[in-house]
């Protein structure tokens, strides 16, 4: 990735309490969050956080609640002002906007979508949606067009007239996303979306979310405390924990390499085979292979596992469309699924 | 000799103390005292009051002084307020005639049916709007009719003026801890002030003639819960919606009008609910200070000792109160609808 980050966190530190900048120098010295509160009664919401989101990614930000998640997400709009550090947007310093530069990057190039929602309950579905558009000054046309079409995008064409608290919640959430999605930004903030919803729904939108972001291709900062969540979404993701980012990269290389007990407690729960990928434990082709068929590089292991039968003596090709670019042996797929250390020990 | 010479002697305050003596008039028990040849025996060790000190020491002023004081300092200062307050109160005065003008000269088969088109209107309930046509016919069947739209015209100026005004300044109290810290008091002191005592400085500063002189002491009493509740209202808007209300760039502006404003209404209404309540309280009192209506009634119902009189005029303000609350309610909970609309 050599192409200049969309967003990028750079050194960002926020101390909730009196006198942030004060308690910042014990932080920088080595303070944990745990002293800091007793000695000097203010809580560390982030520390030192260098985070890279490129253009066009899903970038997840995975933690417990109380990691700093939803602080750090804030932060890229400025709902809370950070203690020390630089936000970079588009290479412009997100700290130096006085108000009117902020709101204007509010509307213009960010759109946030809420764990609970935030609807307006006295604006029925279609206005919701075109809200971003109205506090722009758009006229009333183009507002009604643009929120319909990303009404029916989100598959709640017939509902433009109904008041948020007659639609169920995920339905509800759609009417977010639809309001995000009016704004047309490069930029989309979503903050727990889906954690608020049930299961069965929760799939579906993030199904939603994946086809919406094939052919958009925005540049998406997700927060989940959901790993599962996490790992279906996520181009790049980055593991917070008590305000710190402890692990980030590609999904499947922290699957594979876990590089803390924390994470690796995580990781043990998780349905690797449906989560590992074929390009992510293939090995380079050997000469002379006899191959029992073929696989694509994005299929996941359970598919492989499946067309296998169960059988561990055969040999697949990884194929990049029409390029063979690998090969799997079932042997080294079923060494993957187990963990380093097995969800029993831990 | 009283108790409290002593003291002033050790403090060597003795010189200081004969130099003054106290001008103030004397008081009956005091004349009696003195007449009488023998000094009153106090109890043995009387409380420091100023009354006590001042007979030790006629340097100190007695208690009666400082009502005398806040009397006249009040009265120096009148002229000063007098020219402020005048002008800028005199178009209350104008309002009230103009209003008290309009609903009694309007002939009575107009006004009902408007009156009764305003229920229906802001209650847009059928119950309701039967109730207040019945109400005012019945009023007007023992022929109070004259003198209740006499009240409810004061009471629409005085609400009207108490939400035109209060509703900014809960605004206000609601962006600002500081002007809420500092509006707290005024409103708790409003209040709980008795309602006879906002007359008094008001006769002294206005003309009893003047209708504006009722008018602000309905104001003050009554605009106390719009205020409150239009402040709590804004303070109590969900955060979560605030939250994305800034995420998407709204000005403040934008986010007053179309997202505090409209998620308060539901308490901004009952505030108002109760205002008019307040004024319809302060209305009977008001009529001390010339306040033409049903309180006048219920005041010669008093004064005369005329008992029929003062109950029928009570039952009248009884059918009003019960006509603006329920038609205010019936208004409150339909808004209330628009919120959730199952």
């Amino acid at each position: 990735m050599t192409q200049e980050p969309k967003v990028s966190l750079r050194g960002l530190y926020k101390i909730f309490g009196a006198n942030g900048k004060a308690a910042l120098k014990h932080v920088q010295d080595g303070m944990g969050k745990e002293e800091l509160l007793v000695e000097h009664k203010h809580v560390l919401g982030l520390q030192d956080i260098n985070v890279d989101m490129q253009a066009g990614e899903i970038t997840v930000v995975m933690g417990l609640s109380g990691s700093g998640k939803s602080t750090l997400i804030r932060h890229l709009n400025r709902l809370i002002e950070p203690t020390a550090g630089e936000i970079l947007v588009d290479g412009i310093d997100v700290m130096g906007l006085n108000e009117t530069g902020l709101r204007e990057l509010r509307q213009g190039k960010m759109s946030m979508v809420f764990q609970k929602f935030a609807l307006l309950p006295h604006r029925s579905v279609i206005q919701n949606a075109a809200m971003s558009l109205a506090v722009r000054g758009e006229d009333e046309a183009t507002q009604m067009r643009e929120a319909q079409k990303w009404l029916d995008r989100v598959g709640l064409g017939g509902y433009e007239h109904h008041y948020p608290a007659q639609l169920s919640g995920g339905m509800q959430q759609r009417v977010g996303i639809a309001r995000a999605l009016t704004a047309n930004t490069d930029i989309m903030l979503m903050d727990e979306a889906f954690s608020a919803l049930d299961p069965l729904i929760r799939t579906d939108m993030q199904d939603l979310l994946l086809e919406l972001q094939e052919e958009l291709h925005k540049t998406i900062i997700f927060i989940t405390h959901d790993l599962d969540e996490a790992l279906k979404l996520s181009d790049h993701l980055v593991i917070l924990k008590d305000g710190a980012v402890i692990q980030q990269g590609e999904p499947q290389d922290i699957l594979l390499n876990p590089c803390d007990p924390y994470i690796e407690d995580f990781v043990s729960d998780i349905n690797r085979a449906r989560v590992l990928r074929a390009r992510s434990i293939m090995k380079p082709l050997a000469k002379g292979a006899k191959y029992a068929g073929d696989c694509q590089i994005n299929d996941n292991l359970e598919s492989l596992i499946a067309s296998s039968g169960g059988e561990t003596s055969k040999t697949y090709r990884v194929l990049n469309g029409e390029e063979a670019v690998g090969q799997i042996d079932m042997l080294d797929l079923v060494r993957a699924l187990v963990p380093r250390i097995s969800s029993t020990q831990a | 000799m009283a108790f409290y010479d002593g003291l002033f002697n050790t403090l060597g305050l003795s010189d200081w103390c004969a130099g003054g003596s106290s001008a103030a008039p004397m008081s009956m028990a005091d004349l009696l005292a003195q007449n009488s040849g023998e000094a009153t025996k106090g109890p043995f060790f009387p409380f420091p009051s100023l009354d006590n000190l001042n007979e030790s020491c006629g340097s100190i002023p007695q208690s009666r002084d400082v009502t005398k004081g806040i009397e006249e300092g009040f009265l120096a200062a009148k002229p000063a307020m007098k020219s402020v307050l005048d002008p800028i109160t005199q178009p209350l005065s104008w309002l009230l005639d103009g209003a008290l003008w309009l609903f009694t000269t309007t002939p009575w088969f107009i006004m009902i049916p408007i009156l009764v088109a305003i229920a229906f209107w802001a209650s847009r309930s059928v119950a309701v709007t039967v109730f207040v046509a019945f109400a005012i016919v019945l009023m007007g069947l023992v022929d109070h009719y004259l003198v209740a739209m006499q009240t409810l015209s004061i009471i629409f100026v005085c609400t009207g003026i108490s939400v035109l005004l209060g509703v900014p300044i809960g605004i206000g109290m609601s962006k600002s801890d500081r002007f809420q810290n500092g509006a707290i008091p005024i409103l708790d002191l409003l209040q709980t002030l008795p309602s006879f005592v906002y007359l008094i400085p008001l006769i002294f500063l206005f003309s009893v003639t003047e209708s504006k002189l009722y008018g602000i002491a309905i104001i003050l009493y009554a605009i106390v819960p719009v205020i409150r509740l239009t402040n709590l209202g804004i303070r109590l808007v969900d955060q979560d919606v605030i939250e994305a209300a800034n995420a998407f760039g709204m000005t403040s502006r934008q986010k007053l009008l179309g997202v505090e404003l409209p998620l308060a209404l539901p308490n901004i209404m009952a505030g108002v609910n109760q205002t008019i309540m307040m004024s319809l309280a302060m209305v009977v009192i008001a009529s001390l200070v010339s306040a033409p209506g049903l309180g006048v009634n219920v005041l010669r119902g008093i004064r005369n000792l005329e008992l029929g009189v003062g109950i029928v005029a009570g039952i009248g303000i009884v059918l009003l109160a019960v006509i603006l609350d329920r038609v205010s309610k019936a208004a409150l909970t339909r808004v209330d609808m628009t919120q959730v609309k199952h």
